[in-house]
């Protein structure tokens, strides 16, 4: 005396009677599919009569979705996202001013055959001048000078990039024959990735708050649509319709809101992507190596 | 069609709305339910309508146990029986067309058989001529027989109606009663819910009588 023997009597409905035997599961396909092209327009229908309340909740919506994207999107061109960052986390070593050219390369090799490192740079002492020139603009005032103050130094890259490791790593290197110094600037570099890490942060956190605020104004809406056409859903219930079909007008809705709404927010954001271009000059890129002047 | 074996109702901790009901209705038959109003002749149709859960007792169907349903089914359930209400309770933001469609509209019914049988349900209450008219341009009268046309577009083997006359004056309640007979010579069982005696009477089927949730007649038909 299960379930299952009481449900095999006929006490079944007839749903599957004479007359719905007859329709057949392709024809009910067919009204089902029907059915939601009718419900897609009849939604859209909806929307559009009152123009300026749909307009209104799909802003809402678009607002919602523009804060956070729109701050990912600033991170994001401020390249603190990307890789760059990394590559950023260079140490300069520099050499002793006495050694000459050959020895310097020796030193930069040496260097190169440290575990931890994953690539080493030689800038010699010409070049760092040159840059130095170029950098600073002070070409009068060196070319004034007899001698090159310059030391050479070798751009290191780690193989880690977490700042503990380049401290160490740092530390090791300046015990190396030939080494005078070895800098790492780490104190920005950290401030910069917090900074990062708290955007990020920030912004993720936005996208949830704002997420949410996205739900609630589409799940507010909808309420109200539901409120607003109670009695017809009472009268279809009563004369048969299934919940999916009680509910179909209203999700439909609620994506035409969706995409309204996140159209919007992609327009929005190119807007204000089109605005900050033409005002701020683009962010100047991060680099590791600092040349230093000695004596 | 339906039989009702000892079915109590109970509303939350108020006394019961009905007790211990015992009918059967054959096939084919056509029947009135009265009483004063709170009677219980609604609670008795919404048993009926599956609606509502009896308390007590057993309300079976065409052969079916109402209460053995499960949740998903009874959508099903209630498309074999038309429902006529008081208050008629036609959408007023579609044509009348459109209104006696709904019941075929929610089956899936084809668009092109739909219209047939909308046309030929609005011909059987006298108002194909009204088919694009907005339920607010009607009279009372024709509200309700707009209703009997969407109770009886999917040819339902079981037709209710909860006071079909309430608002109406005599002569158009006897067109509606008419309409029911109608319906009932075509093999429709009819229960209608009413409490006007002097029609019921004069119409001569058979009645059953409420009073405070109990059955306290069960009259032939003359």
């Amino acid at each position: 005396m299960t379930r299952r023997t009481t449900s095999s009597e006929s006490q079944r409905p007839a749903r599957r009677g004479a007359r719905a035997s007859q329709v057949g599961l392709e024809s009910r396909t067919r009204a089902w599919l029907r059915h939601h092209r009718a419900m897609w327009l009849d939604s859209a229908q909806r929307l559009a009569k009152r123009p300026l309340s749909s307009l209104l909740t799909m802003l809402a919506i678009a607002i919602a979705l523009v804060l956070p994207s729109g701050l990912w999107l600033a991170l994001d061109s401020a390249r603190l996202l990307d890789a760059e960052l990394d590559e950023s986390a260079t140490v300069t070593v520099y050499l002793d001013t006495r050694l000459d050219e050959r020895a310097a390369m020796d030193v930069a090799a040496r260097l190169r055959d440290q575990t931890p490192v994953a690539g080493a740079r030689l800038v010699t002492a010409a070049e760092g001048l040159a840059e130095f020139q170029q950098g600073v603009g002070l070409e009068d005032a060196l070319a004034s000078l007899e001698d090159n103050p310059l030391p050479a130094a070798v751009v290191v890259t780690p193989a880690d990039t977490d700042p503990d490791a380049v401290r160490v790593l740092a530390s090791n290197l300046e015990a190396v024959d030939g080494v005078d110094e070895a800098r790492v600037d780490l104190a920005w570099l950290e401030r910069l990735r917090r900074l990062a890490e708290l955007g990020q942060r920030l912004a993720l956190a936005l996208a949830g708050l704002f997420g949410l605020g996205v739900l609630l104004v589409v799940g507010n809406t909808i309420r109200l649509a539901v409120e607003s056409r109670r009695q017809e859903i009472e009268v279809v219930t009563l004369i048969g319709a299934t919940h999916a079909f009680v509910r179909r007008p209203f999700l439909y809705s609620g994506a035409w809101y969706g995409l309204g709404g996140g159209v919007l927010a992609i327009v929005l954001l190119v807007l204000g992507g089109i605005g900050c271009q033409r005002r701020s000059p683009p962010w100047p890129r991060v680099t590791g190596h600092t040349s230093r002047c000695r004596d | 069609m339906i039989v009702f074996e000892h079915v109590g109702k109970r509303y939350g901790g108020r006394s019961e709305a009905l007790a211990d009901i015992n009918f059967r209705v054959g096939r084919g038959e056509m029947l009135f339910l009265t009483g004063h109003s709170g009677a219980g002749k609604s609670s008795l149709l919404r048993l009926i309508m599956r609606l509502e859960k009896p308390s007590r007792g057993r309300v079976l169907v065409a052969g079916h146990d109402l209460d053995r349903f499960h949740l998903s089914q009874i959508p099903y359930y209630r498309r074999q029986i038309g429902v006529v209400f008081q208050d008629h309770q036609l959408l007023f933001d579609r044509s009348v067309f459109a209104n006696v469609a709904l019941p075929l509209e929610i089956q899936g019914v084809e668009p092109r058989e739909s219209a047939r049988r909308v046309r030929a349900a609005l011909d059987k209450v006298g108002l194909l001529y009204r088919e694009t008219a907005l339920p607010i341009e009607l009279s009372s009268g024709e509200r309700q027989r707009i209703g009997i046309a969407r109770a009886v577009v999917n040819k339902p083997s079981l037709l209710l109606a909860d006071e079909p006359t309430g608002n109406l004056d005599p002569q158009l309640s006897a067109d509606i009663m008419r309409l029911f007979e109608d319906f009932n010579r075509i093999g429709t069982t009819v229960m209608v819910a009413s409490h006007d005696l002097a029609l019921i009477t004069r119409l001569r089927h058979r009645v059953l009588r409420l009073r405070e949730g109990r059955l306290v007649g069960d009259e032939e038909a003359a």
